[in-house]
């Protein structure tokens, strides 16, 4: 399938995996660790991930660092871990769409997961009847259950054999016809049998019913099955009616700790059931406060429990849908053996509110982890569990006189949410979901484009700026002065100290050197040893203790005694360049010659009597790093003018012999030759780092025997000549390569690969850097133009920086002014109060105060800004039928901030908007923003209004930064896109495409065309050609034909139906799309029909070609098509680094960035899908999923290579790299030269 | 004779296995209900597209979760009643 030979292939990167978990759960699977030390394992899209929980002595810095993690190529659905009797660490169990379940370890030796177990169990993909929907583990470790969302489940049983080995039974089946799974839960029955809970609905008699009385008194079933592990068989133990609204279960704790039972979830209640024990109910209480609907009830969407063994203590965190969390605990009474098991009450007390979890994890530490549902999962410390009953005492609610019977009302309990108070964010772990729109642009005439995202829902909306880089934290920025400062030198004193003690600041412009000391404070040094009068080349400390400086006219070296020993330059020549380690020290003279020192214990520099002269002038000099427990390095490098670099030995036994010799493009400017850690090998290597004056970085190592350069990789990194500085970071030896921006060079934590990322730093570009170490500080410093500038780089785990921007309400679509930096942000939320609205009510509630208590009630409008940082905490306020929507202008580049808001009142929602520079307006720019009025998202309202639409038009005075409404026009239904069209606008309205131009009093109409069967959700352009996006029938292609004529006529369409979610015209003929499923598609126009459309006038052949089945003449030809398991959102083509190929551009709700890199070369295509193909095999993934049908899941893959996948090559062990290398006729390091460029080419 | 029954056997035994197989006197009911059934489960499988309808409906996934998974109990309605004869 995937070996169909396009015309056109393209290579799928993910830039940005999915940040929206699906589930995670708190484990132990690292060996060694303290049962206290819990790790959290999660599963986001189709990756898996491993977190640590890494705190600092004082606990004052949280951090959740990723262990590991790795793509599964499939969808996960689930993941839980249990402890196997008798074994040291937690099982991992994941389920998948795969049909298997998948029993993984965390293998510490290789940093990687290990597949224990591998058990198929039904056919693959997502369907009804096969498990993998729900999963529960047994909380003693003894098996698991998978249910599907109707009629089966599976347990397995999970042993331990002598030999140590997991040992997994086969599936027992419990089955029932016709019969709805809504949740399922273990519960703790101690060392009895294990018992699995699960909410059922039977729907056989109600379907066949066909009065709907059977269906009116249909019934929610908890049925408890038992797993016998004596007879090897599970059966249905016992089942009792509950409340139908049922939705959620958690096992109460057994055993020796508790009576056991289920917490059943309802709307507006929860009840305590178990076959041994009475009921009980407790009412979850509702906000209080004058814009909250008093009848409104949540449901339980997640929740924890707390169990401590020893105490025999437990207790529930339960979030509700607003986000509130409420600690509910059980009082317990004593049975007849004195045994405290029969539950008397349950009492719950409101806790704090945080974002709505998808899952919520209490860790031993002391943390809650919210992995949040829409925007980023937080850590929260605990720093209170509200144990003092006492302390808000009104928000204590008791489930005392609530009768257990679900068909008796109950009196609702109310409280008043507020401000964090029981706990603290520890740490914010970055994300992008929802990522609703992104369009890549430059508005900021940086080397790279930016992202410009829309994210969030609700009140945490926000517009996000986001940039390929590191984020630095600024420690201090001072002006340097007048003194073009171009070289910065820090030294310890003596080789022993843990700090630097003195900076040097050098300009070779006024020739001087500025000596500055390091303590508490930074500061001019007026008695310094260092020569100042002369600027300086290189400056180190060497030896023990002895300070080199090296100036153009000499080598000065202060002893440690003070004592001063200066070694002239010989006459008529001046030193151009230097380097040293720890004992060689190297010089580059005018004439071409090479000065070459070695210190001896006594701290005396001694010269070499040969200078050799070399070809051109010398450049650049790098001397190797003093290799730990040795005195001396094995190689230098040398830089020369005539574009060569040249590796010489610099042993004392065969000084300045050369080894090698490399041609580069351009001179080098800088060479640095550093020892770093080979990923592939894990051993350390040296690698020679060279910077050309064209901008461009080199990086090749320097092999130990023969001094020959290999594996050269390049990067060009900005338009100024790149200097390379090598700095301390996290314990490795990294690089700063300086050009037009700061790159950063290490080895990336997580993956071990050397990435390459630029610092994102306001200003001017790093002219020189160095490290900075002191007591308080593990820094860098720089000098940034005229300032010097100490920051640190607190994280080098993340490769993308953003800033964000606060928006009100969920964001739909966005458009940049065409000529200033301004963006319009269309935003609307459903079942909300709309802000006028809420003024209402608060105002009403405000003046019943008045009105009752006289001064009282002052809270409304007051502290605006503090009650607007409550909502975005605790959340808009809910209301059915309702809509809260405005449209903004933000100005993300000066004053990064909403600049402008509007309102919208009436119900209406913005959904979608465009800049539009109207031909008889000439330069002024409208916004035209599609709405919809009185929808319906979701269930109708009884009584509701019929959905309309308008299209509002404001024009955009004042640099863009105003909007004024001009006027709106009336439609029949909500306005899903609006495009610029030929100076026009072009509406879609239903299933018609219309155009219209501005008028007095509302747009006028100039030209309509019916063009798609459905709904138009997206128009896109190019000249006179417009591609048509329908919400369920893929794409059409209209041709408007100008004045007389007028006419839309829509020519080509395609043959399936796809849910089109977003297009984009990547060039005249080919449009790529994303669909609501999650697949990526490339669709092309048929020669024939591109060139009859084009035909002037519509006398051609396309006005009258007959409709061919019912659609347009023609048909699309499919290009490519990709699952992504994500929906894509926006699609841009577009470039993304300097210099770099234009490619496809996408990113999907769950916060995927991605991109499509068009094959340049037929041959690259051949390799990759042979590349592909025998990685499939090597290494199957890892839950179990054919990987070719997992990016075939709707539609089998076409002219697309996974580069994820081939990515994998290079984590493969390496046996399995040389055999595939073998396989594709490459050398090993060839196919991951090869498989690293394509994303370094064109992105990051 | 022997073939015809053990067809038979077979397709019931796939019919027992997999919800949805058909049979030949499938009613309309029938086979939309399944239909939609087939959807709805989908809809909740895949995180992403329940995510989508989420936020369309500007509420949290579990209620659409929920919602997806109570429209399974009778997606189309009860069946028309069946003339008898």
């Amino acid at each position: 399938m995937a070996n169909v030979q396009q015309t056109q292939a393209f290579y799928s990167l993910t830039l940005s995996p999915s940040s929206a978990p699906t589930c995670a759960i708190t484990c132990n699977s690292i060996p060694g660790l303290k049962n206290q030390d819990q790790q959290i394992f999660e599963a986001r899209g189709s990756r898996i991930y491993l977190y640590y929980i890494r705190e600092n002595g004082d606990k004052s810095e949280v951090k959740l660092e990723t262990v590991v993690d790795q793509d599964c190529f499939g969808i996960i659905r689930g993941v839980t871990s249990f402890r196997i009797p008798g074994t040291s660490t937690d099982q991992l169990v994941i389920s998948s769409d795969s049909g298997r379940i998948a029993l993984v370890n965390y293998d510490q030796a290789k940093n990687a997961f290990q597949r224990v177990h591998l058990e198929t169990f039904g056919k693959s993909g997502i369907r009804r009847t096969v498990p993998g929907q729900y999963l529960a583990a047994d909380p003693r470790g003894r098996c698991c259950m998978l249910a599907s969302a109707e009629k089966n489940k599976v347990v397995y049983i999970v042993n331990r054999n002598p030999q140590n080995e997991i040992v997994i039974s086969s599936p027992h089946e419990a089955n029932s016809w016709a019969n709805l799974c809504f949740a399922i839960c273990a519960l703790d029955t101690g060392w009895e049998h294990p018992v699995f809970a699960a909410l059922e609905v039977d729907y056989n008699e109600s379907e066949s019913d066909s009065s709907g009385a059977m269906f009116a008194a249909r019934e929610k079933q908890l049925v408890y099955y038992t797993v016998d592990l004596g007879l090897n068989h599970v059966v249905k133990s016992w089942s009792d009616a509950v409340d139908y609204t049922a939705n959620m279960l958690f096992g109460v704790p057994g055993g020796q700790d508790g009576p056991s039972g289920v917490l059943i979830c309802c709307e507006g209640r929860i009840y305590y059931r178990h076959d041994k024990a009475s009921s009980l109910c407790i009412p979850i209480p509702r906000r209080s406060g004058p814009t909250e609907d008093p009848n409104r009830k949540r449901i339980i969407v997640s929740g924890c429990l707390h169990l401590s063994r020893a105490r025999h203590e437990f207790f529930f965190l339960l979030q509700t849908e607003d986000g509130d969390l409420f600690k509910l605990t059980m009082e317990l009474g004593e049975d007849a053996q004195g045994r405290k098991t029969t539950p008397v009450r349950m009492v719950m007390k409101y806790y704090d509110t945080f974002p709505i979890a998808k899952t919520m994890l209490l860790i031993r530490k002391g943390y809650i982890y919210i992995a949040a549902e829409n925007g980023n999962s937080k850590l929260y410390h605990v720093n209170d569990l509200a144990e003092n009953l006492e302390f808000e005492a009104h928000n204590n609610f008791s489930s005392d006189d609530v009768s257990s019977d679900p068909a008796e009302d109950y009196t609702p309990t109310y409280f008043k949410p507020r401000g964090l108070e029981f706990t603290s964010l520890a740490f914010d772990v970055p994300g992008l979901h929802p990522l609703m729109r992104t369009k890549v642009d430059n508005l900021t005439n940086e080397d790279a484009p930016q992202i410009y995202a829309l994210q969030g829902t609700g009140s945490s909306s926000v517009f996000k700026t986001i940039r390929h880089g590191l984020e630095i934290q600024e420690v201090v920025s001072s002006p340097l002065g007048e003194m073009p400062y171009d070289n910065v030198f820090s030294l310890k004193h003596r080789s022993s100290d843990p700090y630097h003690s003195y900076l040097l600041l050098s300009t070779q412009y006024s020739d001087r050197t500025t000596v500055l000391s390091i303590g508490d404070e930074v500061e001019t040094m007026e008695d310094s040893p260092f020569l100042i009068t002369r600027a300086t080349v290189e400056a180190r400390l060497m030896g023990a203790d002895t300070l080199v400086q090296v100036h153009a006219r000499g080598v000065h070296s202060i002893l440690e005694s003070g004592a001063v020993n200066d070694w002239p330059a010989p006459e008529h020549r001046t030193i151009t360049a230097a380097s040293a380690n720890e004992r060689q020290l190297l010089l580059g003279l005018s004439s071409s010659e090479l000065a070459f020192f070695f210190m001896g214990d006594d701290g005396v520099l001694n010269q070499l009597e040969d200078m050799p002269e070399m070809s051109g002038k010398i450049t650049a000099l790098g001397v190797g790093q003093t290799p730990e427990g040795q005195q001396q390095a094995k190689f230098a490098v040398v830089g020369c003018d005539d574009d060569t670099i040249r590796v010489l030995s610099i042993e004392l036994d065969s000084p300045l012999e050369a080894r090698s010799v490399q041609a580069l493009s351009a001179a080098p400017t800088s060479i640095q030759v550093i020892s770093q850690i080979d990923p592939s090998s894990g051993t350390n290597v040296n690698y020679v780092h060279i910077g050309l004056a064209s901008g461009l970085y080199l990086r090749a190592v320097i092999d130990e025997i023969t001094g020959e350069l290999g594996e050269v990789r390049t990067k060009f990194l900005g338009a100024r000549p790149t200097r390379l500085f090598p700095v301390e970071l996290e314990d490795q030896q990294s690089v700063l390569a300086c050009s037009s921006r700061p790159w950063l060079g290490y080895n990336h934590p997580n993956s071990g690969l050397y990435t390459l990322t630029p610092l994102v730093t306001d200003g001017a570009p790093f002219t020189a850097a160095t490290g900075f170490v002191t007591e308080a500080i593990r820094g860098l410093c720089a000098v940034q133009g005229d300032s010097l500038l100490i920051f640190v780089v607190p994280n080098v785990e993340g490769r993308l920086a953003s800033q964000e921007v606060g928006l009100r309400y969920t964001p739909r679509g966005m458009s940049r002014n065409l000529w200033f930096p301004v963006w319009y942000v269309v935003q609307a939320d459903g079942n909300t109060l709309s802000a006028g609205t809420k003024k209402r009510l608060l105002t009403a509630a405000t003046d019943a105060a008045k009105d009752g208590e006289g001064d009282e009630g002052m809270n409304g409008q007051e502290n605006g800004e503090e009650s607007m940082a409550m909502e975005k905490h605790l959340g808009l306020s809910r209301g059915k039928g309702h809509w809260a929507s405005c449209i903004q202008a933000i100005d993300p580049i000066t004053s990064k901030s909403v600049i402008s808001t509007i309102e919208l009142e009436e119900n209406e929602a913005a959904l979608c908007c465009t800049v539009v520079n109207f031909e008889t307006k000439n330069a002024d720019l409208y916004l035209a923003v599609g709405t919809g009025q009185h929808m319906s998202p979701g269930a109708k309202v009884p009584g509701a209004q019929t959905p309309k639409g308008y299209v509002h038009l404001y024009h955009l005075p004042d640099d863009g930064k105003k909007m004024v409404f001009v006027h709106k026009t009336e439609f029949a239904v909500p306005i899903y896109a609006v495009h610029p069209f030929q100076g026009r606008l072009a509406v879609g309205v239903g299933r018609e495409l219309f155009i219209y131009d501005i008028g007095l009093k509302a747009l006028l109409r100039k030209s309509r065309g019916l063009v798609v069967p459905n709904q138009i959700v997206s128009i896109q352009s190019k000249g006179f050609r417009i591609a048509v996006a329908d919400v369920s029938e893929s794409v059409t292609f209209v041709v408007f034909k100008p004045s007389p004529h007028n006419r839309l006529i829509p020519f080509a369409d395609d043959t399936i139906s796809r849910w089109t979610t977003s297009t984009t015209l990547l060039d005249y003929e080919t449009v790529a799309g994303g669909d609501k499923f999650g697949n990526l598609f490339v669709l092309r126009v048929p020669d024939q029909a591109s060139k009859e459309s084009d035909d002037t006038g519509v006398g051609g052949y396309l006005a009258d070609e007959r409709s061919y089945l019912g659609g347009t003449p023609y048909r699309l030809e499919l290009r490519s098509h990709f699952f992504a398991n994500d929906i894509p959102m926006s699609l841009q083509r577009t470039a993304l680094v300097t210099g770099g190929q234009e490619v496809v551009f996408w990113s999907g709700l769950e916060g995927t960035l991605g991109i499509l890199v068009p094959f340049v070369a037929r041959e690259d295509v051949e390799f990759f899908t042979q590349l592909e193909k025998q990685i499939r095999e090597a290494e199957p993934p890892l839950a179990g999923r054919d990987h070719l049908m997992f990016r075939g899941y709707y539609v089998p893959v076409k002219g697309v290579v996974d580069g994820d996948l081939c990515e994998r090559y290079l984590k493969l062990g390496y046996d399995a790299r040389v055999r595939i290398a073998q396989e594709v006729d490459r050398e090993v390091k060839e196919v991951e030269r090869k498989v690293l460029e394509m994303r370094t080419r064109v992105a990051f | 004779m022997a073939d015809k029954l053990r067809t038979q056997q077979q397709l019931e035994a796939l019919q027992n296995k997999y919800i949805g197989t058909g049979h030949a006197d499938t009613t309309k009911h029938e086979w939309t209900s399944n239909i939609a059934r087939d959807s709805y489960a989908s809809f909740q499988g895949h995180p992403p597209l329940l995510h989508y309808m989420s936020i369309g409906m500007g509420q949290g996934v579990e209620r659409t979760r929920v919602h997806c998974m109570e429209s399974m109990v009778l997606p189309c309605g009860p069946a028309p009643a069946t003339e008898e004869g």
